[in-house]
């Protein structure tokens, strides 16, 4: 198959679209491209691009948006198949998952008809890369206490301030950009999202090194910067009010592919060790028996949090914080996984084979990224904090 | 999936069930089998022509959650299973109508010779208001009656004080119905439902009693849900509950037939209530402070309750086959 080319058939849904992805994805993944494989190597920027944009093109990105924005129109039965399967695969994470799965379902619920037609179908093609301007120094968790200030200026929001843990921003086109148009003292009220170009005059960005070595992040440090009336998102004091109820189901439909992703780490994991004498020794061992049957057991909780919520919402009801929930969970559960990982593999015999060799490349790095993930997106006392005010609904309490 | 029909048709059985349970507290246990029969609970997973509703586990799952939310001392979980596997028997559709009464000894197994049973079985809840008992064979099982000669009852030292767990002795027993091994795996598939849900069913109600004690009591000039602590340790047993009710929602969408999946995500289920379901009650009780240790609260008999269940159910022996498992399909 010429996965330059390959495009998602028309009228496709269901299994018949489990079919399509899954041959689509055994003929077009370039098999460097998986982590679990000894002859892995991550791809490179422009790489991740092009795979990234073929995906879109064979209907396994912007599954649900619609066509008329670059779309495929389809159901979230569709988004979880094709979750699914990405998952089942060690895939690279994407490069635009920010883009995707948040500025992208933002600007489908705010944006005008015009910054639709701008905005997305450069997105999914992979033209335009997106960072997330939202944390600042003094503002983490606690948004209320942001900053960055956005004055009108004319044609022009002038923009001033600085953000950290601006992920992906070292190669991002475009920033959602969290700004206040307000006085401090408003707190949650006159917060303005915009969609900041990356190369306008002003905006300075110094990389982060973070936990894996790697610059994946920064700060993001702006200057007057000059943005068009046209790149602001929403009405000036309600487009974060409303960011927020999106979010609220992106916590639920983003990064689908994570239970089924882990399921793929785990089968690695096993599969590694079979390959080593003294790991073999170590699938003997109860303890370790007793932890390796705590992951499937969290592996099968997590697609009993995700898949329910699907029909929830294919049936058209509201599900709440319920993406709190999932959250918290898959974070904890996949932290204790790497962790069990990087102790097992720990053990192989000093002269274990490429395949061993491989698994530990993999897992060394798994268990350092695998701390973030109970602190972006929002950490797990923030999802505890969720989970008690608004799916118990716990009085305050004086 | 269910749709909104069926939806409202659990939850009126579910509510039929709690207030059957309420019925049931001031009852001996023949009179809480005619009680239960009448609510038509004892035979929702018997078929139609053994006297029962020939319902699924979906119908059963909100009763045996409303059962233990409540602490029913009757064994309803396997006289449900029981009606349903010994349907071609005329014990079957007399469980089902709450003529006789019977449990499980789930663990031990009785060794046969010349067609008489023998040795001691273990962990049968509430033996000692039933008719009749079931017992493991090396293949199948077989009902035999409690009155019968050469079977005694003995304190099996468990900890549940509702349905109290009960030895089975046998010493020349003579069996009064077999069923085969392949009706008593389906027996045992439909028990890890059944079991998290119980289990579900009793961290919910111990879950509310927190909220309410903790919205109730002050300490330090503030109610002591003001405390961050203690909202958090709260929504860490709403993260228990709710993953209970997931993994129940994915055993009930697959079909039982399907075997590459159904009988894994059954064992997940239960292996998972087995891990959080002990431990969010134990954080319920945990926040009741010293009242959480007394005997009146009856945070206690939940976590008596779910300790039993799950030792019934075998949780060692489910995680070391989910390992198993694994192993094989990574091979």
């Amino acid at each position: 198959m010429d996965t330059d080319t390959a495009t998602l058939p028309l009228g496709l849904s269901g299994d018949a679209y489990r079919a399509h992805v899954r041959r689509w994805l055994a003929a077009a993944v370039p098999p460097g491209f998986l982590a679990d494989r000894p002859e892995h190597r991550p791809p490179t920027l422009d790489q991740a691009r092009a795979w990234e944009a073929a995906m879109h093109r064979a209907g396994l990105a912007g599954i649900t948006w619609p066509a008329e924005y670059g779309g495929h129109g389809l159901t979230l039965r569709e988004h979880l198949i094709a979750n699914q399967e990405i998952g089942r695969l060690a895939l690279p994470e994407s490069v635009n998952s920010l883009g995707k799965e948040l500025a992208g379902p933002i600007i489908l619920a705010i944006g005008t008809e015009a910054q639709k037609h701008r905005y997305l179908r450069p997105l999914l093609e992979m033209r335009e890369i997106w960072c997330q301007g939202f944390s600042e120094p003094e503002a983490g968790s606690d948004l209320a206490g942001l900053r960055t200030r956005a004055v009108r200026d004319g044609d022009v929001w002038r923009v001033s301030g600085q953000k950290v843990w601006t992920s992906a921003s070292p190669y991002a086109q475009r920033c959602l950009l969290l700004a206040r148009t307000g006085p401090l003292e408003d707190r949650h009220r006159g917060l303005a999202l915009f969609a900041m170009r990356m190369d306008l005059p002003g905006v300075t960005v110094r990389g982060i090194r973070q936990i894996d070595g790697k610059e994946g992040f920064a700060e993001v440090f702006l200057d007057n910067v000059p943005i068009p009336h046209e790149d602001a998102l929403g009405a000036p004091d309600e487009g974060w009010a409303t960011a927020i109820r999106v979010l609220g189901i992106e916590r639920a439909t983003n990064r689908m592919y994570r239970a089924w992703r882990f399921e793929n780490e785990l089968a690695h994991l096993v599969r590694a060790c079979r390959a080593d004498a003294a790991l073999r020794r170590l699938l003997e061992d109860g303890g370790y028996r007793r932890r390796l049957a705590d992951t499937v057991v969290d592996i099968a909780v997590l697609k009993g949090l995700v898949e329910p919520a699907v029909a929830t919402l294919l049936a058209g009801q509201p599900i709440g914080a319920r993406g709190s929930l999932m959250k918290l969970h898959w974070s904890e559960a996949h932290q204790r996984f790497a962790a069990l990982a990087l102790e097992m593999l720990g053990q192989a015999s000093p002269g274990a084979g490429a395949e061993v060799r491989a698994a530990r490349a993999r897992f060394n790095d798994l268990y350092m990224r695998a701390r973030a993930e109970t602190i972006y997106a929002g950490t797990s006392e923030i999802q505890l904090g969720i989970i008690a005010d608004r799916i118990l609904q716990l009085p305050r309490g004086e | 999936m269910t749709g909104a029909g069926e939806h409202a048709d659990l939850a009126a059985f579910a509510a039929t069930a709690a207030h059957a349970v309420r019925a049931c507290a001031a009852l001996a246990p023949p009179a809480q089998a005619r009680l239960l029969a009448e609510a038509g609970l004892l035979g929702i997973l018997a078929p139609e022509a053994a006297g029962g509703l020939g319902l699924d586990l979906h119908h059963a799952v909100p009763v045996i959650a409303a059962a233990a939310a409540g602490l029913l001392g009757f064994p309803l979980a396997e006289t449900m299973l029981l009606a349903a596997a010994l349907a071609d028997h005329p014990a079957g559709p007399a469980l089902a109508a709450g003529t006789m009464t019977a449990t499980i000894a789930w663990a031990g197994m009785a060794a046969r010779s010349g067609g008489r049973l023998h040795g001691p079985v273990g962990r049968a809840p509430a033996a000692a208001g039933c008719d009749a008992v079931l017992v493991r064979l090396a293949e199948g099982a077989a009902l035999v009656r409690l009155d019968a000669p050469g079977v005694t009852l003995r304190d099996g030292l468990g900890i549940d004080v509702d349905a109290p767990e009960f030895d089975v002795v046998l010493d020349g027993a003579a069996p009064v119905a077999e069923i085969g091994a392949g009706a008593c795996a389906r027996l045992d598939a439909d028990a890890l439902v059944l079991r998290t849900a119980a289990i579900m069913g009793s961290a919910e109600t111990c879950l509310a009693m927190a909220a309410e004690h903790t919205a109730a009591r002050r300490q330090f000039g503030r109610r002591l849900v003001a405390f961050q602590a203690l909202r958090h340790a709260m929504a860490r047993q709403k993260l228990a509950v709710e993953s209970l009710r997931g993994a129940l929602a994915r055993c009930l969408d697959l079909a039982p037939e399907d075997e590459l999946e159904a009988l894994p995500a059954r064992q997940a289920a239960f292996a998972a209530a087995a891990r959080l379901g002990p431990a969010a009650i134990e954080s319920a009780l945990q926040l009741h402070g010293g009242m959480g240790f007394t005997w009146d609260l009856p945070l206690h008999r939940h976590l008596r309750r779910v300790r039993s269940v799950e030792a019934q159910g075998d949780a060692p022996g489910i995680h070391a086959a989910i390992a198993a498992a694994l192993l094989d399909t990574n091979a």
